[in-house]
């Protein structure tokens, strides 16, 4: 049988350090998470304004309901308070886990930008789905948007990303989900 | 004086003739994941070394409090916390390295090389030489990362140190933005990158011949080149009896494995 | 719903191969694939251990850790979990079921320090705090796929190495160099599996 001592000593010990170490990590979390939060919030103010440029300010995040999902959206309005366009964060499946990305529509139903939120794909591959050149090839589009593989430009599609269709489908179903909301969001307007 | 020497000496072993990656052969998953952009690299390489000296350090100045019975567990809670503590400093300073490096910056926390040099070293030497060893071993871990990042995003991006400004954002510097090579080639010259240098398949073959040198130039100089330790110099080898056994012979490596662990279970109940 | 739970298990097995495309467990990988038998071992612990530890963290972290604002200790309370976890399944397998002992339990000391574990764990966590439809059930076909993966990766390459032994291999190159190259090589296979994924559920 082990003494009450040898048991008693290493787990007092290992409990003393556990306890140290909580209080420090505590410490560090109480100085960084307002500093991340911040960025996050930052972040998504950043990407709301580059989705949608004309927007001055936004209207909070509004809520709605489609196809048993919750969707939260922003209303854009220009600087005497008119409605310019929405913004939607939709997601899809992607090569490398969920796409998220956040789309901004005008009032005519046409994508004026999209970015990734998140976006965990193949490096040099997928990844090339945060570029530039990539992301403007949503702009203007409405409706369903198509992808071509072959590089033929077909109506109303994008291009795919050379080595990367999976990622390029994921974000155009993304981005066609955010134009459906935007249908849903226009219908409830005309209605109500 | 001698003293001044021997902290130089613990230094710099780590930096070539105990390279943590090449010659211990430690630390292969981070070395093959985030070795695809020379910026991922460098700011992997700095969250490490700062755990490894943080952890030395701390273990050291324990070494003398700690049982040897709860040791390993020990060690843990401390490599997490210190880990964890990077990890809320890279969210909230340099968020771009956060979303690039991903699930591999919480997961220094198994990176062999630390808890192995905490085994190793850390809990038999003073803290000034633990600092010394930390501090080499992460900067000799940082340096072959950088190795092969630097050929792996040359070759499959055509670029060096694209993203830069991610990490020079913390110094107020954000124009420089890496600089494109493949691109900028005259048209007769016009090359894609070989994009398969920065996917999987390319982190395996470049570990192999950047491996393979070390070897040849150990060979040079005289010294056996690295085995194939897996995770023999892993704190965790100790039970493991695969190793010892040379992992050939599975019933003899059963056997004396059952002793091993009965070993490890006698004296490290958690 | 059946189709759902089906992707992320070939996704995790096939595309997401958590030894080839995301160099977690490169470890045991490199290390225990020479035979076999020791492989499928390692293997086997690796998909028990890996299930186990998302059945019992899961919980914790969603009903302990994020009501409380917690989040912050996953990393150091995950890999506390996953360590005594396999101590009392090495003590209980030991002592209650010998014959399973003596198949998996010899490499059971080697997982807790194995980075897939840890990773499925955390990545399992931070997939269901981003998308809300990776609840429980999902993280753990995600993890038994991570598992299964592993095991592929590991039987293939055994059967690779095993076939390297004969050859002729340059000086430099021996051990472990032209095992890292034999591992790029299958890995190019994976990379393959892609297609076939998408094809499926496209």
């Amino acid at each position: 049988m082990k003494s009450f001592k040898e048991i008693a000593v290493p787990a007092f010990v290992l409990f003393a350090i556990c306890l140290v170490a909580t209080f420090l990590l505590a410490m560090t979390n109480s100085v960084t998470a307002p500093r991340i939060a911040a960025l996050a919030d930052d972040a998504e103010k950043s990407s709301r304004t580059e989705v949608l440029p004309d927007a001055v300010s936004f209207c909070g995040g509004k809520s709605l309901q489609y196809d048993g999902n919750d969707y939260t959206y922003f209303v854009g309005c220009d600087k005497d308070g008119g409605i310019v366009g929405f913004t939607f964060t939709t997601s899809a499946k992607g090569y490398g886990g969920d796409i998220v990305i956040m789309t901004g529509i005008d009032t005519f139903g046409k994508v004026t930008g999209i970015t990734a939120l998140e976006l965990n794909e193949t490096a040099g591959l997928g990844m090339k789905a945060q570029s530039e050149s990539f992301r403007s090839r949503f702009i203007g589009k409405s409706g369903v948007i198509g992808v071509s593989t072959a590089g033929g430009g077909a109506e109303n599609s994008v291009d795919a990303i050379t080595g990367a269709t999976i990622t390029t489908k994921a974000v155009t179903d993304a981005v066609n989900d955010a134009l459906l909301l935007f249908e849903q969001v226009k219908e409830a307007g005309a209605n109500g | 004086m001698a003293e001044k020497k021997s902290l130089f000496n613990e230094f710099s072993k780590g930096l070539i003739a105990e390279n943590p990656v090449l010659r211990l052969v430690l630390g292969t998953c981070p070395t093959l994941a985030v070795s695809t952009s020379m910026v991922n690299a460098i700011g992997m390489g700095l969250s490490a070394s700062i755990v490894l000296v943080c952890s030395n350090i701390a273990i050291s100045m324990l070494r003398r409090v700690i049982p040897s019975k709860v040791r390993i567990p020990a060690y843990i809670v401390v490599i997490a916390s210190f880990v964890t503590i990077v990890q809320m400093l890279v969210k909230a300073f340099v968020p771009a390295l956060d979303s690039a490096l991903g699930v591999f910056l919480p997961l220094i926390v198994v990176n062999c090389i630390i808890l192995g040099r905490a085994e190793a070293f850390a809990g038999k030497n003073s803290v000034a030489a633990s600092a010394a060893d930390g501090l080499g071993m992460g900067a000799g871990f940082t340096a072959a990362l950088l190795c092969m990042a630097t050929v792996r995003e040359f070759l499959g991006n055509g670029t060096l140190f694209s993203g830069a400004d991610s990490l020079l954002s913390l110094f107020g510097i954000t124009s420089f933005t890496g600089i494109e090579i493949f691109s900028r080639l005259p048209e007769f010259l016009k090359i894609e990158p070989i994009l398969i240098f920065i996917l999987a398949p390319g982190g395996f073959f470049m570990f192999g011949i950047l491996m393979a040198l070390a070897n040849k130039i150990a060979e040079g100089k005289g010294k056996p080149g690295a085995e194939l330790h897996g995770c023999e110099s892993c704190p965790m080898s100790g039970s493991c009896s695969l190793i010892k056994d040379g992992e050939a012979d599975g019933i003899g490596a059963r056997r004396s494995g059952a002793a091993a662990t009965a070993d490890m279970t006698g004296g490290g109940a958690q | 719903m059946t189709k759902y739970y089906f992707s992320i298990l070939l996704t995790a097995v096939l595309t997401n191969n958590f030894v080839l495309s995301k160099f977690l467990g490169i470890c045991p990988f490199l290390g225990v694939s020479k035979k076999l038998k020791t492989a499928t071992g390692m293997s086997l612990a690796v998909i028990f251990v890996m299930a186990m530890s998302t059945a019992v963290t899961y919980p914790i972290n969603k009903y302990l850790l994020e009501p409380k604002g917690l989040a912050y200790l996953q990393t150091i309370v995950f890999i506390l979990v996953i360590a005594a976890l396999v101590q009392l399944v090495e003590t209980v397998l030991k002592k209650y079921v010998p014959s399973l002992y003596s198949a998996l339990g010899i490499y059971l000391p080697l997982i807790t320090t194995n980075c897939a574990v840890l990773g499925v764990v955390l990545l399992n966590v931070q997939s269901a705090s981003s998308e809300a439809s990776f609840r429980f059930l999902a993280s753990m076909f995600n993890s038994v796929g991570g598992g299964v993966g592993f095991m592929l990766a590991m039987i293939m390459f055994a059967g690779v190495r095993s076939r390297m032994e004969s050859c002729d291999i340059p000086k430099s190159l021996r051990g472990l160099p032209i095992t890292l190259i034999a591992a790029s090589i299958v890995s190019v296979s994976f990379l393959g599996f892609g297609g076939i994924v998408e094809n499926i559920f496209g």
